[in-house]
């Protein structure tokens, strides 16, 4: 487990944030356990454990002593706090914004969205941030980015960000209004909806191209 | 021993509550009264705040639900801590908040694949929380959700963090809650379903527990509404008793809002 320079406090990841996939488990959602559609984004904790850093080895998980079958992955594009941040508009939730990073979310498959997945998504060292923090003053518009992440050197998973639900002042303004965020708290704010299947030892990278990197390796 | 952490004179301060309430400040001996300092969260550099669902037997009938085969747990943001006599809010426009009265266990040493038998060794002590949940924000999704549950203000915690050692056998504490005098909440940690050890044994198999993780263990029933106004007691035998006041959600944030 590595301690990340980059966050403090609290990260907090959005799921279901993928417009792709939120249209296609309309039907899904409609029966039990979900019986709606969510009205509001899908959040889950990233817990002080799992935070990690670029060019991390990421731990193979293990569940009730054996290794588990399956890992996946899905990268973000990630805000990081420069000052406190309570109750604020959409208009004025960039200000907040020091800077812009990436999440790298490794976890078991995510099988369902009913309870909150601690087996799956708490294991050590399993949200690499980083490799930096771009200011926000270098970054003109969040939601013309465009998160690529390659395993093995493919190309899994391109997640722009004109494809999620909500864009990322609207659910800073949401997210404020529940809990207040401090500098350096960081929010992961759009993951694919089809996280990438990884193999032990495979390299995972993710890039928003001319700004920022993050590269992992699962460990053996 | 109990310790707390106040802010005294603009300062924080970690003391020691003595036998007769006094404060007595870890730095230099000052004796303090009460009255003088705004208690904060006992724990100084909150780390993973473990929350259960449906951990008691009385409680899940309570909510009509089978009682759980595995754990619920859930996260809560550090953003929810705020300290004994303080002030928790009311959302505007909702129907339906409770508190849930709820033993705290504090981690004192980290560790990873712990055994139940070798569990106790890894608590510190044991804090009293208030888990508020507002029932109208609840959706199926990371039930119990973070917009109902790590919501600013909404665990008060304390008011003090008193070593395992004083406590001993917590098997069989009452769990009360007084609502402005009256008896709402009666219950008894021997209805709990997963009990510490089992608690630190299965989240350990998980990930790596380090000091200043706390687990909250879930609440018995007697489930009420609060409003603005209200006076809250969470009280837990031979632990400590948790009191908060309940404010608007105006008066909480004040300029802010």
């Amino acid at each position: 487990m590595t301690n990340n320079p980059i966050v403090k406090g609290k990260l907090v990841c959005v799921a279901l944030n993928d417009s792709d996939q939120f249209e296609a488990m309309q039907a899904e959602f409609s029966e039990a356990p979900y019986k709606s559609a969510p009205t509001q984004p899908v959040l889950y904790f990233k817990p002080h454990n799992t935070w990690s850093t670029e060019g991390a080895e990421v731990e193979w998980a293990v569940t009730e002593g054996q290794p588990a079958e399956e890992m996946v992955v899905g990268a973000s594009l990630a805000v990081v706090f420069g000052k406190e941040c309570c109750r604020v508009s959409p208009e004025e939730a960039l200000d907040y914004v020091g800077g812009y990073t990436l999440v790298h979310d490794f976890s078991l498959p995510e099988k369902s969205y009913y309870r909150p997945d601690i087996k799956g998504k708490c294991l050590d060292g399993s949200a690499p941030i980083g490799g930096s923090v771009v200011p926000a003053s270098d970054i003109a518009d969040p939601q013309a980015l465009t998160v690529v992440t390659k395993v093995n050197g493919e190309v899994v998973n391109e997640m722009p960000m004109t494809r999620s639900v909500r864009g990322v002042a609207e659910l800073i303004s949401t997210i404020s209004y529940i809990m207040t965020l401090q500098p350096g708290e960081v929010i992961a704010v759009a993951f694919p909806g089809q996280r990438a299947s990884v193999s032990k030892g495979d390299k995972v990278t993710s890039e928003i191209a001319g700004v920022v990197s993050l590269n992992n390796q699962l460990g053996q | 021993m109990k310790h707390a952490r106040v802010l005294f004179n603009g300062s924080e301060l970690d003391v020691t509550v003595e036998e007769n309430g006094q404060l007595k400040s870890k730095t230099d001996g000052q004796l303090i009264n009460e009255a003088e300092v705004t208690w904060l969260s006992p724990v100084k550099e909150p780390g993973t705040i473990f929350a259960l669902g449906l951990n008691y037997a009385d409680h899940a009938r309570e909510l009509a639900f089978e009682p759980p085969k595995e754990p619920l747990v859930f996260l809560k943001g550090t953003n929810t801590l705020t300290g004994n006599k303080q002030n928790a809010y009311r959302p505007d426009n909702i129907e339906f908040q409770h508190y849930e009265c709820e033993l705290v266990a504090v981690i004192g040493k980290e560790g990873k694949n712990i055994s139940r038998e070798d569990a106790m060794d890894y608590i510190a002590g044991y804090t009293v929380c208030n888990d508020f949940a507002i029932r109208d924000y609840l959706e199926n999704y990371y039930r119990p959700n973070l917009r109902v549950k790590s919501r600013d203000s909404l665990l008060p915690i304390g008011p003090w963090l008193i070593d395992k050692e004083d406590v001993g056998d917590i098997s069989d504490l009452k769990v009360t809650t007084h609502v402005n005098g009256e008896l709402t909440q009666d219950g008894t940690t021997a209805d709990i379903i997963f009990d510490v050890p089992f608690l630190v044994e299965y989240l350990s198999n998980i990930m790596t527990l380090k000091p200043g993780d706390m687990i909250a263990t879930g609440t018995p029933e007697g489930l009420k509404d609060m409003q603005p106004g209200d006076t809250v007691v969470c009280e837990i035998e031979k632990i400590g008793a948790l009191t908060t006041y309940i404010v608007s959600e105006q008066e909480f944030y004040g300029d802010k809002y």
